[in-house]
């Protein structure tokens, strides 16, 4: 059974009222949702709030999800929303701060990274943190826009015509502000010596 | 020289659904485009770069709303599916399109003696239906003048005959009567007289209460008309 056939059938089973199967649903996508919302907000309480609301929104909208497109593309629609309605409400572009590491202790980190690898070797612990911290602090000097169009083409994979549609701009404007925040990016990196 | 295209370009490289002969013309161009070949060459890096990214893990959360228990949950979740087919859920809008298209188009429908009618506009609606009424007013006039003026001729046709009988009978059964007995067959006949003509009477007017009745159902299926003919302009 495919991936999108296995999400079709926990679908059909939470639609006749299997809670069971709605928390295996939720459990498949909470990390991609959960890191599309941190990397966006650069907080982790916003993170999670964004994520409950991503959730609430496909619970409430289950039912409409007709498999015209992957669950996962219909996902983070709603998740696109969701993350421009609590920009709106919230102004997520705030500064990074518990991504940057400052004022949390060793235990918190551990919490984030809790594989075996890095339960071994702190250090490497340390590493993804900081890196982590240094791609959000870079994501974060985007534009809004531009920084939605970066998730959902590079860590999302969305096509641009799936882009363009959830912003509501031409496939022409959102491969625009793809390239223009892909320069700005690299000019970051450049700044910050990392290539 | 700039290039116009370097967005677009860009775009298509990192699309790994181009078929093959875009990818072809694309490597063509950015083999002769420095500016490009350089855009496309950062994006991929940027992109590896941005890929580093580690997942983090997502914290102990409430995956099934709180205010839901296993039975909110299976009652919101049956609540929510849709419980009419397909057809159902678009026959309300359908009959709203319809009924929004019909006061646009100012449709009017007439059922009479020829059969259905459908037009398109026009503003004497309330005028035509007076006109109608006063028609069909006119022909159960007449149609009910000429039932009674029938009903009225059999009727005295059947009396006359119905007295010739009786006439003969009696001269046959009292050939040599008295001018009594002729004054009491006089009476009788008197009698029978008064008797048919109060029938007629109450004939006559039971057929115009019912001519009544049926004027007071078209004065208020035209009212009714009328009321909805305005309800729609």
């Amino acid at each position: 059974m495919s991936l999108s056939e296995q999400d079709e059938a926990l679908i059909r089973a939470a639609l006749e009222g299997s809670a069971r199967a709605w928390e295996r649903l939720v459990r498949r996508y909470e990390g991609r949702v959960y890191n599309f919302a941190l990397r966006l907000s650069g907080n982790e309480t916003e993170a999670l709030d964004l994520m409950q609301e991503v959730f609430l929104g496909v619970f409430r909208n289950l039912h409409r999800f007709r498999g015209d497109s992957l669950f996962s593309t219909w996902l983070f629609r709603i998740a696109h929303n969701k993350a421009v309605d609590m920009n709106r409400r919230r102004s997520l572009l705030m500064p990074l701060s518990a991504l940057g590491g400052a004022g949390q202790t060793e235990e918190e980190v551990l919490e984030h990274f809790h594989d075996e690898a890095h339960e071994q070797n702190p250090q490497a612990l340390l590493d993804t943190e900081q890196r982590n911290a240094g791609i959000a602090q870079q994501l974060s000097r985007l534009s809004w826009e531009q920084r939605l169009v970066v998730e959902l083409k590079v860590f999302q994979s969305c096509t641009f015509d799936e882009i363009a549609e959830m912003q509501d701009v031409s496939a022409n404007t959102a491969k625009t502000r793809f390239y223009t925040a892909m320069k700005l990016l690299k000019t970051q990196m450049e700044q910050t010596h990392v290539v | 020289m700039s290039c116009n295209e370097t967005a677009y370009i860009v775009a298509a490289s990192i699309d790994e659904s181009l078929p093959l002969a875009q990818r072809r013309q694309l490597d063509a161009h950015i083999a002769s485009c420095a500016e490009c070949r350089d855009a496309v060459a950062d994006t991929r890096d940027g992109m590896a770069h941005l890929r580093q990214w580690r997942e983090v893990a997502v914290p102990r959360w409430q995956r099934i709303p709180e205010s839901l228990n296993d039975e909110g949950l299976r009652e919101k979740l049956r609540r929510a599916r849709p419980r009419f087919s397909f057809w159902t859920q678009w026959l309300p809008l359908a009959t709203a399109c319809m009924l929004a298209v019909a006061v646009v188009l100012n449709v009017q429908v007439q059922i009479g003696g020829d059969g259905m009618q459908l037009s398109f506009g026009g503003n004497s609606q309330a005028a035509d239906i007076s006109e109608q009424l006063a028609r069909f007013e006119q022909a159960q006039r007449s149609a009910q003048e000429q039932a009674l003026e029938q009903l009225v001729t059999q009727l005295e046709a059947r009396q006359d005959s119905a007295n010739l009988r009786l006439m003969e009978t009696m001269l046959e059964q009292f050939g040599s009567s008295t001018a009594r007995n002729m004054e009491q067959v006089l009476a009788y006949f008197e009698a029978q007289r008064q008797q048919d003509m109060q029938l007629l009477q109450s004939s006559y007017q039971r057929l115009a209460d019912s001519d009544f009745q049926t004027i007071r159902s078209v004065q208020q299926l035209a009212n009714y008309v009328q009321y909805q003919g305005g309800q729609l302009q």
